[in-house]
């Protein structure tokens, strides 16, 4: 028998190296470390198509949902691991604490952006965003003989009374979006009026904002309020479920990105920024977003699937980010008190 | 202090006490022994102390910047705390009582009995343990929800989502985690206080009542303590069938990751820990009166065949473990579905998974929990074994820190882990990001549990025979070798076997710990879940639980062949 020794020091130097591999480096030059909220399947199709346009670096992507990433982007703060914020919902991102870590920068292409889908600063801007819907399962409203709700009106009728399924406004940003751009709609008055008399009706509030689309289409709720793309995506799953825009107006969320403070490779981050501005990235977006901010860019394959009006401006409610992150704790609370369950 | 052996008083079966007298250790030995504590103690230090320092401090941290205790007075004008806190206690009260009830059934029927299907039970129970949480949430929903099979069946629309929801389902996930400690409790009797019983004319339920119950005392408080804790920290049930049940666990995420706001979150996490500190001390008071039921020849009584009673225990036992298995079942059935409950033809398409880093993840996971499960057990011995042999203050320190991280939300554990790791100018910093670290936050995530049923198990080893192989010369070494081990073969196993499947699967706290380059299976199934892909959810659940069943059954026939004949 051969002496063992030489193994074993080829498994010393093996353990030795997989220890040095085990500790994580930090983003080094060529290296890119996106923190993102974005859709799977869009980040699969955008990465791909990122990489072949930006060969030299290498892009790395953490996806966790909008009320996750805030947490971990926040905890992380004293020394961020990542370089840029691409994609996550502005509401969040405009909290102070947040916009301290970016940097300001012009993105090339930022400039052709309207001034309410950028930073004055700087420090931010989205290309991006998603609208709120409602997720209607057809084989329940017919065993249940109901009409098909098509407004926000309809949904507070009492024939649909235990039927619905909304985002917890307190746990999912989806669910604060909705009850803001109500209350911003309406007013304050006639929106918290309105959202007592929705809660008569209200079977259940989830804690995430996908999830009562995902509870209608399996047929626990007759409707889920949620998000456009949960109910596309679910449809082309092929669950028997209708998409509903409201017809007094849908609450929608911009998805911002901005350049961390702290990148040690801003090079390559600006790059990339660049990049999601880019006509390439534009082309690409029509596939997923119903809402595309850059201007020029074919009215989106996502936003006629959803039987959406060329002119969004007449579905949309007109949303005041600022406000909404302002007006949050005081909001939740007053939801908590009146409403929360 | 801490080289002094303790000197507890331990009666012998015949009921006459007598103060164990100890040989002195070598001075060789009396290092190895304190080293055996040291080591897991600065472990413990280190992965759970350090980190729930940083929360504690967090918990001071105040919005205008200053340190004080306004997050402490804030939360008592949180809406909705209250209500919390009243449903956490309710739910934890409830889901402990009928856990115990079900887990003494399974764990009297799998120990003491000569039922049929011990396996099969066995088997059953760690499914929940294996099973990703959103498995055991999805299968209930998909059987007992408004659109499940019994509703379709019955033809109404019964609505699980709620207190009664939440109630099966921590049950559920409890029940593996009481069962197995108090298997442990239940193997360390002496079959010959049942033969003298027998001689002296007891009856069968008095033999239960005087000498199965007392011996169990401290397993029950034990199993008691982990299953209300486990219950009242539990987040992944909650937010799948909680309904608007809100509960503790549900508030902190609230507060974290619906507002973003750490203060008020830390401070919930931090009062979490109260239950865990009384039991603590609830323990050591039933310790002191716990009889030590370990002699010398002490055997285990070996179940002897009574069919009447056998009968009635298999029933049970496997009506427990059906229930468990249709409700993974239906999961694991769902992920071969096309369109569940729509289009019920059968595919493997939902295997194909490509979004979400695809399979990648459940290597890692593997590597993760098999670092888990292997130093978690070496440490949880060492420390099981040096605490019951020395006295003094950090013996003491150590089984407080080792009895407090069941008490810590999975969120909370994985906040504190970022605040303490991330910080590349301290010496423990480049451990962030790193697979060895998200080994031991899941390892301390399920430490007490892990703690207690080795600690219970250590019970079985009579004293005794600790002092004959001191007397005989033995020193540290031979006492582990040849009392300690063989006597703890089993439970370590079960121990080991138990931080490897939670470790494969445990979600809240690794999402603040996975980067892009080391991703875990549970943040797959989660992600595909988000993204509205639930049967392939489903499909790579599946997965993670065939892998560990394949793991654990390579562990069994290893272990079963080097069994002494």
């Amino acid at each position: 028998m051969r002496s063992h020794r030489p193994a074993r020091s080829r498994s010393i130097r093996l353990a030795l190296g997989l220890l040095a591999g085990l500790a994580a480096l930090p983003a080094a030059a060529g290296t890119l470390v996106a923190y993102t909220a974005l859709e799977e399947d869009e980040i699969k199709a955008y990465v791909a198509a990122a990489k072949k346009d930006l060969p030299d670096i290498d892009i790395k992507v953490l996806r966790l949902s909008t009320g996750d990433l805030g947490a971990r982007i926040l905890a992380e703060a004293g020394n961020p691991r990542h370089d840029v914020i691409w994609g996550w919902a502005l509401t969040n991102l405009l909290d102070p604490r947040i916009v301290d870590l970016l940097e300001p920068y012009a993105a090339r292409g930022s400039e052709a952006l309207a001034a309410k889908d950028k930073a004055a600063d700087g420090k931010w801007f989205a290309a991006t965003g998603y609208m709120a819907a409602f997720c209607v399962n057809t084989e329940i409203l017919a065993a249940k003989k109901l009409p098909l709700p098509t407004s926000w009106q309809d949904l507070a009728k009492p024939i649909y009374k235990g039927e619905i399924a909304m985002p917890n406004p307190v746990s999912s940003g989806t669910g604060y979006l909705q009850i803001a751009a109500l209350l911003q709609g309406m007013g304050a008055d006639a929106g918290w009026k309105y959202l007592k008399a929705l809660d008569g009706n209200v079977a259940q509030y989830i804690k995430s904002g996908s999830r009562p689309c995902k509870a209608a289409r399996s047929g626990e709720f007759a409707i889920g309020i949620s998000l456009a793309f949960a109910a596309m995506q679910s449809i082309e799953e092929g669950y028997p479920l209708k998409m509903v825009i409201p017809s007094d107006g849908a609450g929608y969320e911009l998805e911002a990105s901005g350049l961390m403070k702290s990148s040690k490779n801003k090079a390559d981050a600006k790059r990339f920024l660049d990049w999601t501005l880019s006509p390439q990235a534009a082309g690409l977006y029509t596939r997923y977003k119903e809402i595309v901010t850059i201007p020029g860019t074919p009215r989106s394959k996502a936003a006629t699937a959803a039987g959406l009006p060329a002119d969004l401006s007449g579905v949309l409610f007109p949303m005041d980010f600022a406000r909404s992150a302002r007006e949050r704790d005081a909001t939740l609370a007053t939801w908590q008190k009146q409403i929360g369950r | 202090m801490s080289g002094h052996e303790r000197h507890d008083e331990r009666a012998l079966p015949g009921g006459e006490e007598e103060p164990m007298t100890a040989a002195p250790l070598a001075a060789a030995d009396r290092w190895l022994m304190r080293a055996c504590l040291y080591v897991p103690l600065a472990a413990l230090l280190l992965f759970f102390a350090l980190p729930m320092g940083f929360i504690a401090w967090r918990s001071l941290m105040q919005d205008d910047g200053g340190i004080g205790f306004a997050n402490y007075l804030a939360l008592l004008d949180t809406p909705g705390v209250w209500q919390a806190t009243r449903n956490s206690l309710g739910l934890g009260v409830a889901t402990t009582a009928i856990t115990l009830l079900l887990a003494f059934v399974l764990a009297y029927g799998m120990e003491r009995t000569c039922m049929r299907g011990r396996r099969f039970v066995a088997a059953a129970l760690t499914l929940p343990l294996l099973a990703p949480s959103l498995v055991l949430g999805l299968g209930l929903i998909f059987i007992l929800g408004r659109n499940g099979i019994v509703g379709q069946l019955l033809g109404i629309r019964p609505d699980i989502y709620g207190f009664h929801g939440l109630l099966i389902a921590d049950v559920l996930y409890a029940l593996p985690q009481a069962v197995l400690i108090l298997r442990a409790a239940l193997r360390c009797a002496d079959a010959r206080q049942y033969e003298a019983a027998e001689v002296l004319g007891a009856t069968p339920w008095r033999q239960f009542r005087d000498i199965t119950l007392p011996g169990m005392r401290y397993g029950l408080l034990s199993a008691g303590f982990v299953v209300f804790t486990v219950t009242i920290t539990d987040f992944g049930n909650a937010v799948v069938i909680g309904g608007d049940f809100s509960v503790l666990a549900t508030e902190i995420y609230n507060q974290v990751s619906g507002q973003m706001r750490f203060g008020i979150g830390a401070v919930v996490g931090l009062l979490l820990l109260l239950p865990a500190a009384l039991s603590v001390w609830i323990e050591r008071v039933a310790a002191q009166r716990q009889a030590g039921i370990g002699a010398e020849s002490a055997q285990p009584p070996q179940p002897r065949i009574a069919r009447g009673r056998d009968g009635l225990y298999a029933i049970a036992c496997l009506g427990i473990a059906s229930a468990i298995c249709a409700v993974v079942a239906t999961v694991v059935i769902a992920g071969f579905i096309r369109l569940w409950p729509y289009r019920l033809d059968l595919t493997l398409k939902h295997y194909d998974i490509t979004v979400s880093g695809g399979y990648a993840s459940l290597w890692a996971s593997l590597a993760v929990s098999l670092i888990a499960a292997t130093a978690g057990t070496l440490l949880l011995f060492l420390l099981a074994f040096s605490v019951r042999r020395l006295s003094g203050w950090p013996a003491r320190a150590a089984t407080l820190l080792a009895t407090l991280p069941v008490g810590v939300p999975g969120l909370v554990l994985g906040l504190a882990y970022v605040f303490a790791f991330n910080e590349p100018a301290l010496p423990w910093g480049a451990l962030y990001g790193s697979l060895f670290l998200l080994a031991m936050c899941n390892f301390y995530h399920y430490h007490t549990q892990g703690y207690v049923s080795m600690a219970t198990g250590l019970r079985a080893v009579p004293a005794q025979l600790e002092e004959a192989v001191a007397v005989l010369g033995g020193g540290v070494g031979r006492l582990l070798a040849d009392v300690h081990l063989p006597a703890l073969r089993i439970t370590l196993w079960a121990v080991a076997a138990f931080l490897f499947m939670r470790s494969m699967v445990t979600l809240s706290a690794v999402i603040f710990l996975v980067t892009p380059e080391l991703s875990l299976s549970a943040v797959t199934v989660m992600r595909l879940d988000e993204a509205g892909f639930t049967s392939q959810a489903a499909a790579f659940s599946t997965c993670i639980m065939a892998v560990v069943g394949a793991v654990a059954l390579l562990l069994h026939r290893l272990t079963s062949r080097c069994r002494v004949p």
